[in-house]
C-alpha cells in the first residue's frame, strides 16, 4: 500500500511494494555480482555501498512533494545539460568515449541524470496543454528532445542517447501527441533510414548492427560478445549450473560479465527457472508502476510515473534484448543488477520520484 | 489550465496510451522469454556442448614408435631415452636470475639460453613447459637432483631419440626419421580425427615421421596413436587443470626379414666401394640383405646433424644417400644370358645340343657391323652349356639375332625387368626394359636389329636395379615361379608370380642350373676363383658392364686410368644347390670383374646366410 504514514506532525511517504521488490532485486544483484566478478569482494562491497546509499536516496527523494519537482524541473534540466557540457569538455575518456565526470570519490555518468530530468521537465511543460498537443508544443518538445539526444549521442553513447530520446517521446505520447503526427512522422522516419545509416552512424555502430544481423560472419570479431553470451545463456539450461559454477563467466569467455552481460551470468548459473523468477520481480515492479500511474493525483504525476517507468522498462529490455541477441550491442546496464554507480543511483532516484508522485495526495482530488 | 471535462478525456487518453505502450512491452517480454526458452531449453544441448568446447583444451601426447627387429629377433632400431631439463615458465618470476642460478652448476650454451628467452613470455602466459637443456649427462642429472628442492619450477624428464643400433648397415633398407611438415601432420592427425594442437612430445625432436626405407613404408604402423591430455582452460587459453588423460598407444613393433649377420658381412666385404648387395630367401620372397654402399649414419640424420656435415654428405662424389640397391640403374651385362638362353629354349630357337662356332665376334648380316666377345679368338665350338660357362658373347648375339624383339621383351619382363618386383620397398626404380616404341619416343630412332643383338648380352639400353637382379636370380633358382619381394613378413600379402612357358621343362631348368654351377666349378668358368670360398655348390652368372666401348685391351688400359671409366663388376648367384635357399645379386661400380670382384662378396653373403 502506498500511503503516507502520519507521525503526529510529519508524514513519511512510502510504497512498501516497490521498496521491498527493489530492495530484493538489489540484494539479489549483489549476489549475482559476486559471482560475475569472480568472487571479488571489493567490487561487491563498493556496489553494496551504492545500494545502501541508493535506497536511502530513494527514500529521501520520495519525501519531497511533486510540486517541488514540477517547479524545479527546469532547473534540474539546465543543471543536467550543463553537466553534460562539462563532461564533453573535461570528462574522463575511457575507450574513446567521454561519458564520465570524475568527482574524486565517484565517477558520474552525466547522461544518467538527464534521463530522469528530461521526462520530468517535459511532464511539467506539457501537463497543462490541451489535447491533442498542438503542433507548436510538439515542435518545441521535439527540438528539446533532439538537442539532448544529440548531446548524449556525441559523447558518444548511443545506448543512453536512445533511452533519453525514448523518455522524451514517451512523455509526449502519453501527454496526447496527435495520432496524425505520429503516423506521418513514422512514415518519414522509415523513409529516412538509409540516410541515417549512411550519415549518422559511426562505422563501429554499423558493424555492430551488421554482425547482429549475421553473427556467424565473424565469431571472434565484433560478434564474439553475442556468441559467448548466447553460449552462456544456452548452456545454463533449465535449472542452471549453480551459483559460482558458470564456466563462461568464471573462465572469462563472457565479456563485460559484471555490467552489460550480467544477465548471461545469471542465466548460466540459475537457468531458465532463475531467469523467470528474476524477471517476475521486474514484471511486478512494472505492473505496480502501471497501477500507481492510474491512481496518481494529477496529470503531471501521471505523466512522470508513466514516463519514468517506461524509461526503466526500456533500459531493461534493451539490456535483455542485447544479451540474448535480439538487438545489436549498444551498451546498456541491467537496472539494479549491473555494476556501476551512476545507473544504479539514477534508478533509485527515479523510483523515489515515482513514489513521491504516487503517495502525495491532494485533498481536493477525486 | 484545462477544465474538468477535458481532464476526464485526458485521463482516459493517458490510460489508453500507457496501456498501449505496456502491451507493446508485454509483447517484447513474451518474445524475450520465448527466445530465452529456445536458447536454454530447446537448444540446450548445442550450447552446453559449445560451453564445454570453450573451456576444454586437448593436448596431444605423442606415442613412441615401434621397435624394428631383424628376422632373428635382433633389435635394429630402438628408442633411446635421454634426460632433458624442463622448466615451468609460469612459476618463474625472473628468468634471467633463474638462468644465472642454473648456470652455476649446469653448463648452458648460448643457443639454449636464447631459445628459452625467446619463448619464455609466451609459454609463461599459457602455462606451458619449455625445454632448457636436452640430453643431460649423468653428472648434470645428479647436480640438478641434489638441488631440485630449490627449483620447484624445473624438473628432469625422459625424452626419446630414435636410434638405429647399426646405423651404417641399414641406412637405406630401414631409412631414417625426421621432422614433419604441416601437411603431413594434418594427415597424420586426421587419421585419428584429431585437430592440430599442442603436443606433449616424447621425442626430443618433436614430431617424427619415417622419411625413407621401412621407417617410411611402415610409418603408419610404427607411429602408434596419439593420446590426449584434456585440460580446462580460460578464455585466453591458459591451462587451469587437467581433467582427463587418454594414454597414447605406442607404435607396433616391426619384424623385418632383414638378416643382421649377412648385412655385417656384406658391409665389411663391400668395404665402402660403390655398389649394392641384395639377397633373397627364395621360398618366401623375403629380402634378407639390402645394402647400398658407401653408407651414412641414419642416426645422424634422424637426430640432428650439423649442416656442415650434412652438406659434406650431400656433396660426397660417392653419393652415400643414393640407394643403389633399389634405385641404381645398371646394365645387367652377361648376367642376362641365362634369361636369353631360356628364351631360345622356350621358343625352340635352340636346344642343348645346338652349337655354333665362336670366332670371338659376331657380324650383323644387315650392315656387316662387328659385335665383339670378351675373348680375342673366341671360344671355338660352343653350345648353350659352354656358352654360359665361358660367357660366350657370340653365341648370345646370334641367338638374340634370331629372336623376335617383342617376344624377347615380354620374356624379360616376366623375370622382373622393367617393373617393380618389391611390394614394400621404398621408392624402387623400375629400371628400363627398352622396346621399339620406347626408342622411337625417346631417342627418335627406329629399332635396329643391332639393338636386339646387344640385348642378348645385356648391353645397350636395358638397365636394371640390384633388387631386380636378385629377383631374377631367384626366379631362375626357383625354376620360374617366385613370390614378389617383401621386407616385412605378415604385413603385406604374398604375391606368387609364375613364368609362362611354352617348351621349357624341368630338365631345362636343371641343365640351366648345372651350367650356372659350371660358371664357378668348371675350370673354364668365368667365376672359377670362387670355387674354394665355399663348402657347398653355388650357381652363378657373372657380368662385366662396359661403360666405355673399346676395341682392344690396350685401349681399355688407357681408359681405365680414369676410375670412373672402369667396368662395373656384377654377379648373380644362388645356392646351395641342388635346392637353393638364397639368391643374391652384387654390383660393384667400376669393380672391373664380375667373377673375381663382385663374386667373393656374393659368396660371403651366401656363406653367412647358409651357415644358419
Amino acid at each position: 500500500m502506498k500511503k503516507k504514514i502520519n507521525f503526529k506532525n510529519f508524514s513519511i511517504y512510502f510504497d512498501q511494494y516497490l521498496f521491498i521488490s527493489i530492495t530484493l532485486l538489489s540484494i539479489m544483484g549483489l549476489f549475482f555480482l559476486y559471482s560475475a566478478s569472480q568472487e571479488d569482494l571489493n567490487t561487491v562491497i563498493k556496489q553494496s555501498i551504492f545500494v545502501g546509499f541508493g535506497l536511502m536516496l530513494m527514500f529521501a527523494v520520495s519525501q519531497l512533494d511533486p510540486d517541488f519537482y514540477k517547479m524545479s524541473s527546469g532547473l534540474f534540466l539546465v543543471v543536467s545539460i550543463v553537466l553534460i557540457f562539462i563532461t564533453i569538455l573535461f570528462g574522463k575518456e575511457i575507450n574513446g568515449a567521454k561519458r564520465w565526470l570524475d568527482l574524486g570519490f565517484f565517477t558520474l555518468q552525466t547522461s544518467e541524470i538527464v534521463k530522469i530530468a528530461l521526462p520530468i521537465f517535459l511532464a511539467s511543460y506539457l501537463y497543462n496543454k490541451p489535447l491533442p498537443i498542438s503542433p507548436k508544443h510538439t515542435f518545441i518538445t521535439l527540438i528539446l528532445i533532439s538537442f539532448i539526444f544529440f548531446l548524449v549521442y556525441r559523447q558518444p553513447d548511443l545506448g543512453t542517447g536512445l533511452v533519453v530520446f525514448m523518455a522524451g517521446v514517451y512523455i509526449l505520447f502519453l501527454a496526447g501527441l496527435s495520432w496524425k503526427f505520429i503516423f506521418t512522422s513514422f512514415g518519414l522516419i522509415v523513409l529516412s533510414l538509409p540516410f541515417l545509416w549512411n550519415n549518422f552512424l559511426q562505422p563501429f555502430q554499423r558493424q555492430r548492427i551488421l554482425t547482429f544481423l549475421d553473427p556467424s560472419s565473424d565469431p571472434y570479431g565484433s560478434s564474439w560478445n553475442i556468441t559467448q553470451s548466447k553460449i552462456a545463456i544456452g548452456s545454463g539450461g533449465m535449472s542452471g549450473k549453480g551459483f559460482q559454477e558458470g564456466s563462461q563467466a568464471h573462465l572469462n569467455f563472457l565479456p563485460e560479465a559484471e555490467t552489460d552481460f550480467i544477465f548471461a551470468v545469471i542465466a548460466e548459473e540459475f537457468g531458465f527457472v532463475g531467469v523467470c523468477i528474476l524477471l517476475s520481480i521486474f514484471f511486478f515492479i512494472l505492473l505496480r508502476c502501471l497501477y500507481l500511474a492510474f491512481n496518481a493525483r494529477d496529470r503531471f504525476c501521471r505523466l512522470t510515473i508513466g514516463g519514468l517507468s517506461l524509461v526503466f522498462a526500456s533500459t531493461l529490455f534493451i539490456n535483455l534484448g542485447m544479451v540474448v541477441g535480439i538487438i545489436p550491442v549498444v551498451g546498456m546496464p541491467m537496472p539494479f543488477i549491473s555494476k556501476g554507480g551512476s545507473s544504479l543511483l539514477s534508478f533509485y532516484i527515479a523510483f523515489g520520484i515515482i513514489i513521491s508522485m504516487a503517495t502525495h495526495k491532494k485533498l481536493m482530488q477525486k | 489550465m484545462i477544465n474538468l471535462e477535458e481532464r476526464v478525456v485526458e485521463k482516459k487518453s493517458f490510460f489508453k496510451r500507457l496501456l498501449i505502450v505496456y502491451l507493446f512491452f508485454a509483447l517484447i517480454f513474451i518474445f524475450f522469454l520465448q527466445r530465452t526458452y529456445s536458447l536454454q531449453v530447446s537448444e540446450f544441448n548445442n550450447y552446453d556442448l559449445a560451453a564445454l568446447e570453450n573451456k576444454t583444451k586437448e593436448v596431444l601426447v605423442q606415442p613412441i614408435r615401434g621397435i624394428i627387429y631383424d628376422r632373428n629377433g635382433n633389435i635394429l632400431v630402438n628408442n633411446v631415452p635421454s634426460y632433458d631439463l624442463i622448466i615451468k615458465p609460469w612459476q618463474i618470476s625472473n628468468i634471467d636470475n633463474f638462468i644465472k642460478e642454473i648456470s652455476l652448476f649446469i653448463d648452458l650454451k648460448q643457443s639454449e639460453i636464447d631459445f628459452v628467452l625467446e619463448n619464455f613470455k609466451q609459454k609463461s602466459r599459457y602455462n606451458r613447459e619449455l625445454i632448457l637443456k636436452k640430453d643431460l649427462t649423468k653428472v648434470e642429472i645428479a647436480r640438478f637432483e641434489v638441488r631440485s628442492f630449490k627449483f620447484p619450477n624445473a624438473f628432469i624428464d625422459e625424452r626419446y631419440s630414435r636410434k638405429n643400433k647399426y646405423p651404417q648397415l641399414f641406412s637405406h633398407a630401414i631409412g631414417y626419421v625426421g621432422g614433419v611438415s604441416n601437411d603431413q601432420l594434418s594427415t597424420i592427425l586426421e587419421d585419428q580425427s584429431l585437430n592440430q594442437d599442442e603436443t606433449v612430445f616424447r621425442y626430443s625432436n618433436g614430431f617424427l615421421i619415417g622419411k625413407t626405407g621401412i621407417e617410411n613404408t611402415y610409418d603408419k604402423m610404427l607411429r602408434g596413436l596419439f593420446g590426449k591430455k584434456i585440460y580446462e582452460v580460460d578464455a585466453r587459453g591458459k591451462l587451469l587443470r587437467q581433467t582427463d588423460f587418454i594414454q597414447p598407444i605406442n607404435g607396433d613393433n616391426l619384424f623385418t626379414s632383414l638378416d643382421l649377420d649377412s648385412h655385417k658381412v656384406a658391409f665389411e666385404k663391400m668395404n665402402n666401394r660403390r655398389g649394392a648387395v641384395v639377397a633373397i630367401e627364395i621360398e618366401s620372397g623375403s629380402i634378407v640383405t639390402y645394402l647400398s654402399t658407401p653408407s651414412f649414419s641414419s642416426n645422424d640424420i634422424s637426430n640432428g646433424i650439423s649442416s656442415k656435415a650434412f652438406n659434406a654428405l650431400l656433396k660426397d662424389a660417392n653419393k652415400p644417400f643414393f640407394d643403389r640397391a633399389a634405385q641404381g640403374r645398371y646394365s645387367p651385362a652377361s648376367t642376362i644370358k641365362p634369361a636369353i638362353g631360356l628364351f631360345g629354349l622356350d621358343e625352340g630357337l635352340i636346344d642343348w645340343s645346338f652349337s655354333i662356332d665362336d670366332p670371338g665376334y659376331f657380324i650383323l648380316p644387315e650392315d656387316q657391323r662387328v659385335y665383339r666377345g670378351w675373348r680375342k679368338g673366341g671360344h671355338g665350338n660352343v653350345n648353350l652349356n659352354k656358352a654360359m660357362i665361358v660367357s660366350s658373347n657370340t653365341f648370345f648375339f646370334s641367338l638374340a639375332y634370331q629372336s623376335d624383339i617383342d617376344d624377347l621383351i615380354k620374356h624379360l619382363s616376366n623375370f622382373g625387368f622393367g617393373r617393380n618386383v618389391c611390394i614394400d620397398c621404398f621408392n624402387p626404380d623400375i629400371g628400363l626394359l627398352p622396346n621399339p616404341e620406347w626408342k622411337m619416343n625417346n631417342l627418335n630412332f627406329g629399332w635396329f636389329k643391332g639393338d636386339t643383338v646387344n640385348l642378348g648380352v645385356g648391353q645397350g639400353y636395358l638397365s636394371v636395379t640390384p633388387l631386380q637382379l636378385a629377383y631374377y636370380a631367384s626366379v631362375i633358382a626357383n625354376k620360374g615361379s617366385h613370390k614378389k619381394l617383401t621386407l616385412v613378413e605378415n604385413q603385406v600379402p604374398k604375391i606368387l608370380e609364375n613364368l609362362p612357358v611354352k617348351k621349357i621343362q624341368n630338365s631345362d631348368w636343371e641343365k640351366m642350373h648345372s651350367s650356372m654351377i659350371g660358371v664357378i666349378d668348371d675350370p673354364q668358368g668365368t667365376a672359377k676363383r670362387l670355387k674354394d670360398l665355399k663348402t657347398y655348390t653355388v650357381a652363378a652368372k657373372s657380368g662385366t658392364v662396359e661403360l666405355v666401348s673399346t676395341e682392344t685391351k690396350e685401349d681399355y688400359r688407357i681408359i681405365r686410368e680414369n676410375e670412373g671409366n672402369r667396368d662395373h663388376a656384377i654377379i648373380i648367384a644362388f645356392g646351395p644347390m641342388p635346392e637353393p635357399k638364397y639368391a643374391v645379386s652384387v654390383i660393384i661400380e667400376n669393380g672391373e670383374s664380375g667373377g673375381s670382384v663382385a663374386g667373393p662378396v656374393a659368396i660371403a653373403v651366401l656363406n653367412s646366410l647358409i651357415k644358419k
